[in-house]
């Protein structure tokens, strides 16, 4: 059978599809989530999984394939992938998850939905530039000059604020 | 020989600077030049990354911009900036649309991206830029009976597509680095599992058991040390071991490849900051030859 993307469009046993999945599909990351035939090798591989029963891969893309948008959008789970790629690597379809919980991040995000430690984390480095600016105390400081190295980190500021400006206007990341 | 630029990201400098005076003093002897980038920012990893992918693109992008003036490719010491560089470097190399977006906010600073910058992991630059005839050469004081295991971060290793260092399910850089040294590679399940850092500002309690599990399996090998190459699995893996109710007597030392290797080709303990490891390594510098 030739997979035209019309066809995989069209609702059948192996390839569901939703309004959802299609919206998935046409932001970066996500153009694969078709592919998914659903056999849980990523929830097998999956070590936030072991550790924690709420979090399910392969059952949170059969719940994008089916259309369930308001609650994946809404919910936690898409932001507990630690990216580590494991399932990605093993992956038989070449789904990526990472890749399409990515997808679902960035639409909940202009949605104004960001888990409180994204926010304050992104906000953090787009008014600093980097990360740790607090947590540089004098202390490390003379670790660091004992150690011959550098004590001013150079860091620059500004040009977090053009991003923060372009890409964050609304308070999204406060 | 080389020169690279050196992109410190965020949590080296800070958290485990002992990893940077190490990185600078082991390639020095090597004979590879580095240059610490200035008026850099943080590359966008995880967080910035998870918001926006034009953002991410020009916070990763303007690193790359910044090297490329200094016609340097870049060396990144940490798994998270490694991976987020050369992710935006693929996405800047093939989307010429984001490509110009990211360039129209460096024009200020007269920065541009043009692709004639590379970015590598510290791991490559063993494998690719010193090699490892250079480094069983260059081994004076060889370590002996000692049995050490490997993390190499998931970051560093996957997507293979992407970022090229090493076989995504099977890596053995750090594994043969280890058996040149003098000491005993281990394996033990779960080698390429994550540390479970990611997980530690989302879910403290799920990124401390994937830690944990990691621990446990070097345990039951029982090995005397574990050798990453990645800031953030580091000091994961060091500080899970801290948790209530764990003897301490059972912790693994942690210590980055360059700690591991710049004893053993004769550089002073102290340019390597071993003093500040928080699971003192010192059994394992116990089993190095006498220096000649």
């Amino acid at each position: 059978m030739v997979e035209t993307k019309g066809e995989l469009k069209q609702p059948s046993l192996h390839h569901p599809s939703s309004d959802f999945s299609e919206e998935i599909a046409n932001e970066p990351g996500g153009e694969d989530i078709t592919k998914c035939i659903q056999c849980g090798m990523c929830t097998a591989s999956c070590l936030v999984a072991k550790y924690t029963d709420r979090y399910r891969p392969r059952r949170l893309i059969q719940k994008i394939l089916l259309g369930k948008r308001e609650e994946v959008l809404n919910s936690e789970l898409p932001w507990l992938c630690m990216t580590c790629r494991l399932c990605e690597e093993r992956c038989q379809e070449g789904v990526s998850l990472p890749e399409i919980f990515g997808a679902v991040r960035k639409i909940a995000a202009r949605e104004g939905k960001i888990p409180n430690v994204f926010k304050s984390t992104a906000s953090l480095v787009l008014k600093d530039g980097w990360m740790l600016k607090d947590t540089y105390t004098d202390f490390i400081e003379d670790d660091r000059d004992d150690l011959g190295l550098d004590t001013d980190l150079n860091w620059d500021d500004d040009f977090v604020k053009k991003i923060k400006k372009k890409y964050f206007k609304e308070d999204k990341t406060r | 020989m080389r020169e690279f630029a050196l992109y410190l990201g965020c949590t080296t400098p800070v958290r485990l600077p002992q990893y940077e005076a190490s990185v600078k003093a082991v390639l020095e002897k090597f004979g590879i030049e580095l240059t610490t980038m200035k008026d850099a920012n943080c590359c966008g990893a995880q967080y910035v990354e998870s918001l926006s992918r034009p953002a991410f693109a020009a916070l990763s992008g303007r690193i790359l911009a910044l090297a490329e003036r200094e016609g340097l490719d870049i060396l990144a010491i940490c798994g998270a900036c490694s991976g987020s560089l050369k992710t935006v470097k693929h996405e800047l190399d093939s989307d010429r649309y984001l490509r110009s977006e990211v360039n129209d906010l460096l024009k200020d600073e007269d920065l541009e991206y043009t692709g004639n910058v590379h970015v590598k992991h510290l791991l490559q630059i063993f494998q690719e830029d010193i090699g490892y005839n250079a480094i069983e050469e260059a081994i004076v004081r060889p370590y002996k009976g000692i049995r050490l295991a490997a993390h190499y971060g998931c970051h560093v290793t996957r997507p293979y597509e992407i970022v090229q260092v090493d076989d995504p399910e099977n890596p053995t850089i750090i594994d043969r680095i280890i058996e040149i040294a003098g000491a005993t590679a281990v394996d033990y399940v779960g080698k390429t599992r994550c540390c479970g850092g990611p997980m530690l500002a989302v879910d403290e309690p799920v990124a401390n058991k994937i830690g944990m599990e990691k621990i446990e399996n070097l345990q039951n090998v029982g090995v005397q040390g574990l050798v990453t190459a990645c800031v953030f699995c580091e000091i994961q893996l060091t500080q899970v071991q801290f948790g209530e109710g764990l003897d301490p007597k059972n912790r693994v030392p942690v210590l980055s490849l360059p700690q591991f290797l710049g004893p053993a080709i004769g550089i002073d303990m102290n340019a390597l900051g071993t003093y500040l490891n928080k699971i003192p390594p010192d059994n394992i510098f116990a089993s190095l030859a006498e220096a000649k």
